[in-house]
């Protein structure tokens, strides 16, 4: 659960949360692009710590470090298995192997983190009006911005179905693995049920409201690319080159043998 | 002039027993404002679907009879055209309201229908505005308590301008005070602006001194149809167990031990009048 609380949006007016979500996503995808372009250790610590400046402008640092914590154990098992093979391989010496195990876990972190800026410092309204304006058929954005809507309403209701349930004696930290997961069956079924019952009723004040009345939707709010969102992107495509051009023509050196230089 | 009006409705749901509308017949006028009431599962929420096309056009199924509703035959046009003339609020607030925050959500119906920016802007102030949540624009909906979930959803409706307001039983999640003032909020725009409502209740204690006109049904048919007073007074209503106003029942009650009150009275502030009336006779 951990690594999607840092994933979750809260509110705040910081620069940050101010680009557009455009902008930003471009930027996520530039940061995961450059990141899968190298594999070496110390292009991918420059990535990390570029980052952090956003992190702390945005003030989520306690979200992103906890969205750090959640990742940290994927990023274990990940260092586990390239040690593993790389090293079982026997083509390489300790220090490389070492190097390059923990530049795969932290690659996995970088794309952690820019994911998780992303998502802590857009507000899902905004993104489901970047959506819109990015032709994304509006079906689609209506059902993500409805979906981020009845979360909290639909973990409202299934804690109170456990409730209800714990009272007429369900003991859901009862039994081995299989009996714990069959011990969520009187749970999930009201919660599915009523889900269902509950998105009729959706369908019919949309249609109420008249849903489909006329194919060129307006819309209340438009989002318009200010000077900060094309100097994000601008930055984001100046790291981009430079990241492609270190890697097509320019040797980069294991972080060990700097350190020790 | 004449709003709504229905000869002969008679409707059974998809997959249904029963029919849910039995030869329903009624004619209410423009800036009336209706009770309809009667018991649990008489037809009151699916006459209030017939209001808006959403029977039979959403649920299926054939609707015999006719249906006008602001000159609109209803069975033949979309519910979106409907919708322009017709708002319809439902029983729970809650999964009527879908966007993240309030003020989207009152935008809405504008949206769907292609009103330019501007002009939408100003609708939504002027509905938020009218049912006093200017305060909330920015909430959201699970932040609010029911009664204000309630204005919102009636905002909603009111910003797409509707000659006509039903409302199913818009109180029922709310206690008397909340109730109360979502009473006066549609009262306000009834008489304001001239809106037809049409209103779902059962809290008639409350409820019927804002009405002109009260309908009850009893097993998809229409059992009564008049002035609050006439409909309340009559044995039927009783008899089908519509909670009547208790300024009425108590003036029944002493009618009945031989009191002469000469007139009826609906709300609590009649019932004084007229007993002072009586007292003051000798
Ligand atoms: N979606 C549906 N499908 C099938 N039958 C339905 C449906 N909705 C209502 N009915 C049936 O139609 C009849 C009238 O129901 P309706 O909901 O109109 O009553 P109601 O007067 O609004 O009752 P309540 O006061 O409980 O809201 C009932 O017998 C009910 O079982
Ligand atoms: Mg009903």
């Amino acid at each position: 659960m951990s690594v999607f609380d840092g994933l979750r949006f809260r509110r705040g007016s910081s620069p940050i949360h101010q680009l557009d979500p455009r902008a930003k996503f471009f930027y996520v995808i530039v940061m995961f692009v450059v990141a899968v372009l190298f594999n070496e250790l110390l292009p991918l610590v420059v990535l990390f710590l570029i980052q952090i400046p956003f992190v702390f402008v945005a003030r989520v640092q306690r979200e992103w470090i906890r969205s750090l914590r959640g990742a940290a154990f994927l990023a274990i098992i990940i260092f586990g298995f390239n040690f593993l093979f790389t090293y079982l391989s026997g083509q390489y010496e300790l220090s490389y192997v070492l190097e390059r195990s923990f530049a795969m876990s932290l690659r996995f972190i970088v794309l952690v983190e820019s994911f998780s800026v992303f998502f802590l410092t857009t507000s899902p309204d905004h993104l489901g009006l970047a959506l819109e304006q990015s032709h994304v058929p509006y079906e689609f954005c209506f059902a993500f911005t409805t979906a981020v809507r009845f979360v909290p309403v639909l973990a409202e209701e299934a804690q109170t179905i456990m409730d209800a349930q714990k009272t007429r004696g369900l003991e859901l930290e009862r039994g081995n693995f299989i009996k714990r997961i069959r011990n969520y069956i009187p749970i999930l079924i009201p919660l599915i049920v009523n889900a269902i019952r509950r998105s009729l009723e959706l369908a019919e004040a949309m249609e109420s409201r008249a849903w489909g009345a006329t194919e060129k939707r307006t819309n209340l709010y438009v989002l318009k690319l200010k000077k900060s969102d094309y100097v994000l992107a601008l930055l984001s495509i100046l790291l981009l080159v430079l990241a492609v051009y270190i890697r097509l023509f320019l040797p980069v050196p294991q972080l060990g043998v700097v350190l020790r230089i | 002039m004449t709003v709504i009006e229905a000869k002969g409705l008679t409707y059974t749901y998809p997959g249904g027993t029963r029919r849910a509308l039995e030869d329903v017949s009624i004619t209410i006028e423009k800036g009336e404002f209706v009770i309809l009431t009667g018991p649990s599962g008489c037809g009151k929420t699916t006459l209030c679907r017939c209001l808006n096309g959403l029977v039979p056009n959403f649920y299926g199924g054939k609707l015999e009879g006719e249906i006008l509703v602001t000159g609109l035959k209803v069975s033949e046009h979309q519910i979106y055209e409907l919708a322009r003339h017709v708002g319809l609020v439902f029983q729970n607030p809650e999964n009527q309201l879908f966007a993240l925050f309030v003020e989207k959500d009152v935008a809405f119906g504008l949206e769907n229908l292609g009103v330019p920016r501007d002009e939408i802007r100003k609708r939504v102030d002027w509905a938020l505005q009218m049912t006093n949540i200017e305060n909330l624009r920015e909430r959201a909906p699970h932040e609010l308590s029911g009664g204000q979930q309630q204005r919102v959803a009636i905002a909603c409706v009111l910003a797409m301008q509707p000659d006509v307001m039903v409302l199913d039983e818009p109180t029922s999640f709310l206690d008397p005070l909340g109730a109360q003032q979502i009473f006066d909020v549609i009262s306000r725009l009834n008489k304001e602006l001239g809106i037809t409502v049409v209103m779902v209740e059962h809290r008639l204690d409350l409820a019927s001194r804002y009405s002109n006109h009260v309908v009850v049904m009893d097993k998809g048919k229409v059992v009564l149809d008049g002035e609050p007073k006439d409909v309340f007074s009559s044995e039927a209503a009783r008899l089908i167990g519509v909670g009547i106003p208790k300024a009425t029942r108590l003036s029944q009650v002493l009618e009945m031990s031989g009191v002469r009150l000469g007139r009826v009275p609906v709300t609590s502030e009649e019932a004084s009048q007229v007993l002072k009336e009586v007292l003051s006779r000798d």
